[in-house]
């Protein structure tokens, strides 16, 4: 029986994903935190413990994220690009795009539903198109970041931001704030110029139906409404849409097994 | 006046080519030969644009070109270009400007300012012209305005303005009905330069010899073109890393003898190492084309990254600035202006007719489906500099108009069927951003990961490739 890790170590978030041959035995997840060995340990004995498995049993770990290479118990190292193709199409395989919305970066691919990469674009390195905005945002109006999705879907007249920079955004936000603008259509404003910009990104390698969104910025429903309204379409977004880079990447640990 | 300090000094970019290694020695000998012109005062030294099919015209006269363009890439693949940059926006003028022309104005207005070279110049420094020659073509707009910004800090050195036109691409349209006029426009043009350059220099133009300039541009030209086709072996024995350091000759040192036998010493070395089976990667896996983009100059070892990949770079439309000349319409004519002229529209116009034949495509379209096929491309990199809008807009463009009506890679899908059946797909593509010589758009680690990931998708679809 296989015992397979997939650790994605990602600039603030760590995710790791077990599977045996049966399929998961367990996930984990942490703050990255400035030490991405220690993390990566750290989310290794969680599994461990999650799992009910011991170092012993484990047969192949892959790695991916931003940290991969400081995940030194790693097999392998695959890009996060690949990983999360690997993972959308066991969870979703009609997908033939992934956006997924990293703390660091917004990614986009196109897939073939067998988990194969057919094109990619990764945003630039402006925090401007990347989840970090939410972070920042949520900063700014002293609400946890997992409520800010809930609060944009209250808005009753989103405000029109006029801004795609991180740093802007904050003083904007703050310069929005002094004139009562409610946090609801401060944020369904923020959801909107944002997802203008993933969008756009988007667009410049094409875009296939269906579509899902991945990663931290995925579990924001604010934005994934707002990427439905400009796309006017469905968007599909996978249960735990943070973990698909490491479930794909525990996959592909799972795969290499068999070569 | 901005803080002025150098940057860390990169590594150095291993070469493939003995050729290519070569150059850096000439570029330097190139730059303290024009301070040494000028310190005797026996040839007039002009500032100019590459590309603009007159530096037969220039040594027929005597005169030294000196390539501004060439002398910021410098600066760029030194590191060392931040401190000319810092200065011209310290003189109000926005980064997000053409950055060779910002590192030039940066430089020419310290150099006056100083009266002498600035502290540790790169390579000795930018010699101050004579004069100087622009050319926007109509291609780029910071050509034609460069050098009226810096004759701000040198009102005594005049300019003279080339215009040189080409007919845009019509699907419906035969450009050969505008030929004629765009030739005599052309030949009006530099004949004008020609008056000036005398002016200037209190010299005739001795035609005789300028017509064998012309020869010898154009032998250069089918050699070059030659040399680089010997790249479609593999493994290849020659990338765009070294293509880089080899536009050398194409851009700077048209109509020299040197140049002619840069490419017949090019041209050996490459034919010994295709005999010895050598390549540009030693394990030759993935075969790029630089489909677009001038490079990031401070980061040429990104090619060395992308070569320990198993990934080599056989062809490049950045820099190739030559086309077969037996292949264009160009009409006898004994009359060396008026051949320049001719060579300049066959070259611009030389995809025109190809892409005519299919449907949906372009010149720069066209170029691109050729070299895919002809240099077996597995995929495409593009290199988006911000500051350099004329060779830059329009590359996205031509990646989704590549991938919608060239569909080489057949894979097999499952539909919404749940039934598997084959397809057809585009090339996969990589574009990287960041600048031609401004470093602090650079991130080396974001360019890496990028190359990671295209890598192991080349390799994703090679594994899922139907046969």
């Amino acid at each position: 029986m296989s015992f397979v890790l997939g650790i994605d170590i990602g600039s603030a978030q760590s995710k790791g994903v077990a599977l045996d041959d049966q399929g998961p035995l367990g996930s984990f997840e942490c703050a990255s935190g400035g030490n991405f060995k220690l993390t990566a340990e750290k989310v290794k004995e969680e599994l461990f413990s999650r799992a009910g498995r011991s170092a012993d049993n484990i047969s192949r770990t892959v790695a991916t994220g931003y940290g991969a290479k400081l995940v030194i118990f790693a097999d392998e190292i695959k890009s996060d690009i690949v990983c999360l193709a690997k993972g959308i199409s066991s969870l979703l395989p009609s997908v033939r795009t992934v956006i997924d919305i990293g703390d660091l970066y917004t990614k986009v691919l196109r897939t073939d539903g067998h988990g194969s990469v057919h094109s990619f674009i990764l945003s630039g390195k402006c925090a401007g198109g990347s989840g970090r905005i939410l972070q920042v945002i949520a900063k700014v109006l002293q609400v946890k970041v997992d409520e800010i999705g809930e609060l944009s879907l209250k808005s009753k007249k989103r405000v029109e931001f006029n801004t795609g920079c991180a740093v802007f955004a904050e003083t904007e936000a703050i310069s929005r704030l002094s004139q009562e603008v409610t946090k609801e259509d401060l944020l369904a404003g923020l959801h909107r110029a944002l997802g203008a910009q993933i969008n756009n990104l988007a667009e410049r390698i094409g875009v296939e139906q269906d579509i899902a969104m991945t990663g931290g910025g995925a579990r924001d429903i604010g934005l994934v409404q707002a990427l439905k309204e400009i796309r006017g379409h469905d968007i599909l977004v996978p249960p735990i849409p943070h973990m698909t880079a490491a479930l794909g990447a525990a996959l592909i640990a799972r795969e290499g097994l068999k070569r | 006046m901005a803080e002025e300090q150098k940057e860390a000094k990169p590594k150095k970019r291993m070469t493939a080519t003995k050729a290519a290694a070569s150059i850096g020695p000439m570029v330097k000998e190139f730059i303290t030969g024009t301070l040494q012109a000028k310190a005797e005062g026996k040839q007039k030294v002009a500032y100019t644009f590459i590309v603009c099919h007159h530096e037969e015209i220039f040594r027929a006269l005597d005169v030294i070109p000196v390539w501004t363009e060439n002398f910021a890439g410098i600066c760029g693949a030194k590191r060392d270009a931040e401190r000319f940059l810092q200065r011209a926006e310290s003189l109000g003028l926005s980064r997000s400007l053409c950055t060779y022309a910002l590192c030039g104005i940066g430089f020419d207005q310290w150099r006056e300012e100083l009266g002498q070279m600035p502290p540790e110049a790169p390579w000795g420094g930018q010699v101050r012209p004579d004069f100087m020659i622009s050319s926007g073509q109509i291609l780029c707009d910071p050509r034609s305005k460069w050098y009226q910004a810096s004759q701000q800090f040198m009102p005594d050195v005049p300019i003279y303005n080339i215009d040189l036109p080409y007919p845009l691409f019509q699907e419906n349209r035969d450009h050969r009905e505008a030929l004629g006029y765009y030739h005599q426009y052309i030949v009006k043009q530099l004949r004008g330069l020609v008056a000036f350059l005398e002016e200037q220099t209190k010299k005739k133009m001795n035609y005789d010899r300028l017509r064998e300039l012309v020869d010898l541009s154009d032998r250069t030209w089918n050699l070059i073109d030659e040399t680089y086709k010997l790249r479609r072996a593999a493994p290849c024995p020659m990338g765009t890393g070294d293509a880089m350091n080899t536009m050398v000759p194409i851009n700077f040192m048209m109509a020299t003898q040197k140049a002619y036998d840069f490419f017949v010493d090019l041209k050996k070395e490459l034919e010994e190492k295709i005999a010895k089976g050598e390549g540009e990667v030693e394990n030759e896996k993935y075969r790029l084309m630089w489909g677009g983009g001038l490079p990031a100059w401070y980061a040429l070892n990104d090619f060395n990254y992308f070569n320990s990949k198993g990934a080599s770079f056989p062809v490049e439309t950045t820099y190739r600035m030559v086309a077969p000349l037996h292949e264009m319409d160009i009409p006898e004519t004994k009359d060396p202006i008026e051949h320049l002229a001719w060579r300049w529209l066959g070259y611009w116009t030389f995809w025109y007719d190809k892409a005519k034949k299919r449907p949906g495509s372009e010149p720069d379209v066209e170029r691109l489906i050729n070299w895919i096929e002809e240099y077996k491309i597995d995929g495409v990199v593009m290199h988006e500099a911000f500051s350099c809008r004329t060779w830059h807009v329009g590359l996205i463009w031509q990646l989704h108009q590549l991938a919608k009506i060239y569909k080489p890679i057949p894979v097999y899908m499952i539909g919404k069927d749940g039934q598997k059946g084959k397809v057809y797909r585009e090339l996969p593509s990589l574009i990287l951003e960041s600048d031609i010589i401004d470093i602090t758009s650079y991130s080396e680690v974001d360019t890496r990961n990028k190359i990671d990931a295209f890598v192991e998708t080349l390799e994703s679809i090679r594994a899922n490739r139907a046969t």
